[in-house]
């Protein structure tokens, strides 16, 4: 089968149909970036494993189809239930519209728009090209005191056309000294095609953390790509925990960038993957300066013809002496037909380093099966409780206690339908 | 209750019960003994239902059912337990939600609703303070860095919670400490009544000074070579297997 490719006579006409206002400078730039550098494709070493065919496919329809989006009630019933089921502060962009109307104005927090102050951003990778190109307005948060609920950002989309695509893009600036938390929830509805394309960053200030929840959650079938670019200065802190639950071809990507000394970024991921669904979690730490310290660990459970990738990329350049990177990567296959790339990269140009790596693939342990069956739990029963343990140790390192409920919650109904489906 | 008809069974290419034969009825304690290595736990596991050995001949009938047609949770909720010899470890399953999926299994199987949170516990602290095991265990991940003697207590706990008709123990008293092992036979005896039958697979006359056997089975090389009383076990305490197998060759 023959790749398409981005229809950028299309997406011209995408973007010069949208309203002229403060950021077209910023979406022609961008037009332009693409047109000469092109999206990514399988002959990238970084997207090797993921092609990005049906992301494509769902834009040229989109363009074709004249580039709209509308939606119905059901999205406001939507943004209504996500929104009660975890006790934040939230932020809704809505088919790529932000609407802070859900949002109650909090002491020490800022939120702004990418259009209020239009200062050309750093486009330098294709997916952030496309999102510049096409974005409505970003979104720009500013948090200088702790807030007594976590800021919620819901992404949440309703496709009615028979294509659609939505762009995010988030910038989050937690100020020094500042404890923040933060929920990104992921999540669509609808029978349609659809692909979302999200763009973060997050900048930790000098002595600040950042506590950090992702939740994807989007309808099976459906295609995100999102990149969350972290900044860390000195002795700031990260703990963040990423939920892959839903979604067809999902790739992550996560950036972390370790400038200053004592900071210390644990980020950890739970992905769960059924029949047809791809999702690539792509990973990398640049430490920069010692000492500071990264640890990241991802855990999958695959079943059906599913396939995920975890790629964690380290690097320690040259003098970043007193630099500790840690990775583990551990996945439970309950198919013969589920498939997985796990791959470490380290690359270490310091001294002085402690660096370590483990990834394990394996299945359901039949003895631990056989006990529980022993014990009159049908295999489907056993199935989800050694499951459910295996993502335990995940879901209770969540570092937003408000979101640990749903979480659990989401993450329970997701394995049974899991196992479910790999029964029948 | 049990009838074992030269049950013949093989993992991989090794035959292991080579023309088993027994019955146990309701009501019985039976004892088996047997070299290491003769098949005992084999034939616990084949009772239970153990996939990786494939019975090829013989039959095995449990209360008038053909048993091998079951799969193991089908025979636990008909009122099978297994005390294995090598209780697994499961981390992140706690000790209570095992328990209590366990008798909600069983419950439904007998068209009754889900056990109340608030009984289950009283029911669970009760069976353990019989046990002399700190409720503390309830919360711990199943067996998870259990005692070799806190994990075949935890297996009796486990019976005493399912009530099972019929219960093998494997071994439940290796490695107990001579308190543990009066606790445990206290645990055993508890559950002998008319309806119910129990076969202990030890290797001791030990555990049968506590809980005594109507019926007395020594298995050698995948067969039963001798049967008895109670006096059997104190015999072959004295003389050891080889007397049994020199006179069952003879
Ligand atoms: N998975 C297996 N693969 C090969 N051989 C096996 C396997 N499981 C059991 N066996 C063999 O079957 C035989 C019987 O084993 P079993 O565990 O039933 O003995 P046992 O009578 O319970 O011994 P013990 O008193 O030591 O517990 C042994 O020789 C053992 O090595
Ligand atoms: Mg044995």
């Amino acid at each position: 089968m023959k790749r398409p490719s981005l229809s950028m006579a299309g997406l011209r006409d995408a973007v010069r149909s949208m309203p002229d206002d403060s950021l077209t400078a910023i979406r022609e730039a961008a037009l332009a970036n693409l047109d000469e550098h092109g999206l990514p494709t399988v002959r990238d070493e970084d997207w090797k494993y993921t092609d990005l065919s049906p992301a494509i496919d769902i834009s040229n329809r989109w363009f074709a189809a004249g580039a709209t989006s509308t939606s119905t009630d059901s999205l406001a019933a939507s943004i209504e239930a996500l929104t009660s089921s975890i006790d934040a502060n939230w932020l809704v962009i809505a088919n790529g519209i932000i609407d802070t109307s859900h949002y109650e104005e909090t002491a020490g927090v800022d939120i702004g728009r990418f259009s209020d102050n239009a200062a050309p951003f750093v486009l330098d990778r294709p997916l952030a090209d496309l999102n510049a190109a096409l974005l409505h307005d970003g979104l720009r948060i500013r948090i200088h005191a702790a807030t007594d609920k976590p800021i919620g950002i819901l992404v949440v989309d309703e496709t009615c056309e028979a294509a659609v695509v939505t762009q995010v893009s988030i910038e989050i600036e937690i100020a020094p000294g500042c404890d923040a938390q933060i929920i990104e929830y992921h999540s669509s509805t609808g029978n349609n095609d659809h692909y979302s394309n999200s763009v973060v960053a997050l900048q930790i200030s000098k002595a600040a953390t950042a506590n950090y929840v992702r939740i994807q959650n989007r309808r099976i079938g459906h295609v995100q790509t999102g990149r969350i670019s972290i900044t860390m200065d000195t002795d700031s802190k990260l703990a963040m925990a990423s939920f892959d639950l839903g979604g067809g071809l999902i790739r992550n990507d996560v950036d972390i960038d370790l400038s200053h000394p004592g900071a210390d970024a644990n980020f950890n991921g739970l992905y769960l993957a059924g029949d047809g669904q791809h999702i690539d979690n792509h990973t990398r730490v640049d430490h920069r300066v010692g000492p500071a310290t990264s640890s990241q660990e991802y855990r999958g459970i695959l079943n059906g013809r599913s396939r995920c990738v975890w790629n964690g990329k380290a690097i320690v350049h040259a003098g970043a002496d007193g630099s500790d990177a840690k990775q583990a990567n551990h996945n439970l296959l309950l198919s013969d037909k589920a498939e997985i790339d796990a791959k470490p990269e380290l690359e270490i140009y310091a001294d002085e380093v402690k660096c370590s790596h483990g990834t394990t693939i394996g299945q359901l342990d039949d003895a631990a099966l056989f006990y529980l069956r022993s014990r009159g739990l049908d295999r489907q029963q056993a199935t989800h409780i050694l499951t459910r343990a295996f993502a335990a140790d995940l879901v209770s390192r969540t570092p937003i206690p408000q979101a640990l409920e749903t979480i659990t919650a989401l993450v329970d109904a997701r394995l049974a339908e899991l196992i479910q489906d790999g029964m029948s | 209750m049990l009838e074992i008809n030269n049950l013949k069974c093989r993992i991989g290419d090794t035959e292991i019960l080579r023309g088993l034969s027994l019955t146990v009825n309701a009501g019985e304690v039976h004892a088996i003994m047997g070299p290491n290595g003769s098949g005992k736990s084999t034939l616990a596991l084949v009772i239970a239902g153990h996939e990786d050995y494939v019975v090829t001949g013989g039959d095995v009938t449990y209360n008038g059912k053909n048993l091998l047609d079951l799969d193991p949770e089908e025979r636990a909720r008909e009122g099978i337990f297994l005390g294995f010899q090598y209780p697994v470890e499961i981390p992140g399953v706690s000790n209570a939600s095992l328990l209590k999926a366990a008798v909600n299994a069983k419950r439904k199987h007998q068209g009754l609703g889900e056990v109340d949170a608030f009984e289950f516990l009283k029911l669970a602290r009760e069976k353990m303070a019989a046990l002399n095991m700190d409720p503390k265990f309830l919360n711990r991940g199943v067996n998870e860095g259990f005692s070799g003697g806190e994990k075949k207590r935890n297996e009796i706990l486990q019976m005493a919670m399912l009530e099972p008709s019929l219960a093998i123990l494997d071994e439940t008293d290796s490695g107990l400490d001579i308190d543990a092992l009066k606790v445990v036979a206290k645990g055993i005896n508890a559950l002998r009544a008319p309806d119910r039958a129990i076969v202990l697979v030890t290797h001791y006359q030990r555990l049968l000074d506590y809980v005594e056997p109507d019926f007395v089975h020594v298995l050698s090389e995948g067969r039963i070579v001798r049967s008895g009383d109670k006096t059997l076990a104190l015999e072959l305490e004295d003389k050891g297997y080889d007397w049994v197998r020199e006179a069952a060759s003879a």
